[in-house]
């Protein structure tokens, strides 16, 4: 803008007439208004609105350059910066939603892990007694075979454990030798071997199972009792409500067999 | 020399008692201390000019002030007030410097 089209402006002062030509001049004016100071009238009332306008100036000068920038922000900015907070807000919220979902899940997958896992170990403790790795113990009966004419013959032994499967043996054992899946009867009589050890007479099933199923099974007419003992052989079947096996079997990893579930 | 006091002091005291402003005033706070400035500018002229006169000065002084604050105001009311805030601050800004201009003639004749 130039000059001239500020010179074309008025304020309201400006709508009286342009001053005479006087002998003062505007600077002359401002000195005389300035020094020497004189209270006049006009002087105090200029004085007292300006103390207003430098009071507000510094209040407004001050509450903008310190506080935050919300201070001196109009409604609507503030009504946007409200709905921005909101939205962060529930952004922040969805996401910590889904955080905690996703703590839940790993939660719930490291549960089902531990109890996975517990399942594993118990199958192994249930495979160990088949396997005869683990020591068992619980109700039982004790089956003593004495054979004074060293007549027991292997076949009869496996008769006997069979007899003994077949009522529901869970776990036996043999003079100390621990009975499992693959166990086989060799020798003559006299000199049984059971999985290739030499035992002697008295023959001692140690059997865990239930008795009143077991001996029985033992004692049933022209069953393993009355065939023993029509060898001279003395048999004695005891119950106990708690057998101990602890012969134990190392467990042998199959070199060929792998698992097929898996 | 006390008017230019009056400044002095009035700027020493909102700065050391920093005093609160009423919330409701406050939106209203700049565009008033802007027309005020332009009260003062318009009244320098007239003194330099040689035809000031005090209750002239007051009335256009408290006129500008409530006209702006009032224009600000109703502007907020119809939604467009940032708008016309910064439509007042132009129209004073214009005036400010035209009466600058005048003034810079009376002081430096030029």
């Amino acid at each position: 803008m130039s000059n001239d089209a500020f010179d074309a402006e008025h304020d309201e002062h400006g709508g009286q007439a342009e001053p005479a030509p006087e002998e003062q001049t505007g600077r002359q004016r401002l000195i005389a208004g300035i020094w020497p100071p004189r209270v006049t009238r006009a002087q105090l009332i200029v004085a007292v609105l300006l103390f207003v306008l430098g009071l507000g100036l510094a209040i407004q000068v001050r509450s903008n350059s310190d506080n935050s920038a919300l201070r001196g922000a109009r409604q609507e900015d503030l009504v946007r910066i409200l709905d921005e907070v909101d939205d962060r807000t529930q952004r922040l919220e969805d996401e910590k939603q889904r955080l905690v979902d996703q703590r839940t899940e790993l939660e719930n997958s490291s549960d089902q892990a531990e109890e996975a896992r517990k399942q594993t170990v118990e199958k192994e403790r249930q495979l160990g007694i088949l396997a005869g790795t683990v020591a068992v113990h619980g109700p039982g009966i004790t089956l003593s075979i004495s054979d004074p004419a060293d007549a027991v013959q292997a076949d009869m032994l496996l008769d006997t454990l069979q007899e003994l499967r077949a009522a529901g043996a869970e776990a036996i054992e043999i003079n100390g030798v621990r009975v499992v899946a693959n166990t086989y009867f060799s020798g003559d009589g006299g000199a049984v071997k059971v999985d290739g050890r030499k035992i002697t007479a008295p023959y001692v099933f140690t059997v865990i199972g239930k008795p009143q199923d077991l001996e029985p099974a033992l004692n049933i007419p022209g069953g393993v009792v009355q065939t023993l003992e029509k060898e001279q052989a003395t048999v004695h079947v005891a119950r106990s409500d708690d057998i101990v096996i602890d012969a134990l079997r190392p467990a042998e990893r199959p070199d060929y067999s792998r698992s097929s579930t898996q | 020399m006390i008017a230019v006091l009056g400044l002095v002091v009035g700027v020493v005291v909102g700065l050391l008692v920093r005093p609160e402003v009423p919330a409701v005033v406050e939106p209203y706070l700049p565009i008033a201390v802007v027309a005020a400035l332009d009260a003062v500018f318009g009244g320098l002229r007239a003194m330099l000019d040689g035809i000031f006169v005090d209750k002239v000065f007051v009335v256009s002084f408290l006129s500008n002030v409530v006209v702006a604050a009032l224009i600000v105001f109703l502007g907020d009311k119809l939604g467009v007030g940032a708008q016309l805030s910064t439509g007042v601050v132009v129209v004073l800004g214009i005036r400010i410097f035209s009466n600058a201009a005048a003034i810079r003639r009376h002081v430096f004749r030029a």
